[in-house]
């Protein structure tokens, strides 16, 4: 495997006595795109935007294409587009002066790509000259998107990209980052709490709890991994059984949640009054992140 | 030879069953159903993958588990066609390909010492279920 893009170790952040970053450790690969889950107030944002040295770290180190994200050089910095949860926009000037303005500062901005989207995302002549301010929550959060693609980076950083945007809107959105973003191979990392489009674009999830990533993997193998077993409390050995996730004691019964189902699963699954279910990605979201 | 569209798939999200496995179902039951000829032209990955608004690699995942289970298979300049469908193996050679995790599943019996009856039975009611 080639050496990561995106390397964090033992990463820390608190805000007082609140600890949202517990020792964190986390890489992404180049080419990967991965989805980051975690609850309201898990610290996904924190986790962004510390990876990209927006915010002093109390901890721990994180590299970018192999620098320091903290002393990141120019040539590292324009290799990167990142859609923050609040567009920062500039937002008295129009879209046309906003991107006039950051196509100053990127040596590699596509404008043929830029007119592209604007155009297909409803950006017509009238509304580029009107105040970003005065624009929709979703239009803004379009235009935020325009610009983080504009100058074609190595590494998007999306944070809740599609929190304003309607299905259409998202759909359209997703088609753009298959047919542009994922074929030329650019390393992505994506938060949303919109499950079904992960499942559709993240090949990888990794599920933050408690300050750490509690797990990761492929979409499909997670998906797959998944069960519940439903058994007697009394059948079950204290110790934790290969892949196992969760535990619940309800009443006589345990409910464990298992990955990768080893053999100690199979042979559970073979007694009576055993019962297994198949988990979809939502159910695995509620259980990991409980 | 008829080529085919995207269309041709529908997925849904929030199933139990990764994407990836629902694009093999759907073309092994075309296929099994006659809508997909031996011959026909698939849509290519990146067809698929814009249409539906799925990661290549997944779309790539699927088309390459069906070449190797040759349902599917590569055609130069044409990219994938469904493949001519080749007379099954005798069910006795199949069969040896199952007998590593019958065997498997033997030690396990045996170490859960139950009896050959109550284990046939239960393989009898798996083999019934639908996957």
């Amino acid at each position: 495997m080639s050496s990561p893009l995106v390397q964090l170790s033992s990463v820390s952040k608190h805000f007082g006595s609140q600890r949202v970053l517990d020792g964190l450790d986390w890489q992404v690969a180049p080419g990967q795109v991965i989805g980051l889950l975690g609850r309201n107030g898990a610290g996904k944002s924190t986790l962004l935007e510390c990876m990209l040295g927006l915010r002093e770290l109390d901890g721990g180190r994180v590299a970018l294409f192999g620098e320091a994200s903290g002393a990141l050089s120019e040539q590292a910095r324009a290799r990167i587009g990142y859609v923050p949860q609040k567009p920062d926009l500039f937002d008295w000037l129009t879209p046309d002066q906003m991107l006039d303005y950051f196509k100053a500062m990127y040596p590699r901005w596509n404008t043929a790509k830029v007119e592209g989207l604007l155009s297909r995302w409803g950006f017509d002549a009238l509304m580029r000259g009107k105040q970003i301010r005065k624009m929709s929550g979703g239009e803004q959060q379009r235009l935020a998107i325009v610009r983080a693609l504009a100058h074609d980076p190595d590494l998007l950083v999306l944070d809740e990209p599609v929190s304003a945007l309607d299905p259409v809107g998202r759909r359209e959105f997703l088609r753009e980052l298959v047919d542009d973003v994922i074929e030329r191979g650019t390393t992505v990392v994506f938060s949303t709490h919109i499950l079904s489009d992960l499942e559709r674009v993240a090949f990888d999830l990794a599920f933050l709890r408690d300050g750490k990533i509690a797990l990761q993997g492929q979409t499909d193998a997670l998906i797959e991994g998944a069960r519940r077993v439903l058994v007697p409390a009394t059948m079950l050995p204290d110790r934790k059984l290969e892949g196992e996730v969760r535990r619940v004691r309800e009443g006589a019964m345990v409910s464990l949640i298992v990955q990768e189902q080893g053999g100690a699963v199979a042979r559970l699954a073979a007694e009576p009054g055993v019962r297994i279910e198949k988990l979809s990605l939502e159910d695995l979201f509620i259980e990991v992140t409980r | 030879m008829p080529a085919h569209t995207a269309h041709l798939f529908s997925i849904a999200t929030g199933s139990s069953e990764p994407i990836y496995r629902q694009l093999v179902e759907q073309v092994r039951r075309l296929a099994a159903a006659g809508q997909l000829q031996p011959g026909d032209e698939m849509p290519s990955v990146r067809e698929i993958a814009q249409a539906l608004a799925l990661n290549p690699m997944t779309v790539s995942k699927a088309y390459g588990l069906l070449e190797m289970d040759g349902v599917l298979a590569r055609r130069r300049g044409l990219g994938m066609v469904v493949a001519e469908r080749t007379a099954p193996a005798p069910a006795l050679e199949r069969a040896a390909l199952l007998r590593p995790a019958l065997e498997r599943a033997a030690l396990e019996a045996r170490q859960l010492e139950l009896d050959p009856d109550t284990v046939l039975t239960l393989f009898a009611t798996i083999l019934k279920e639908k996957p």
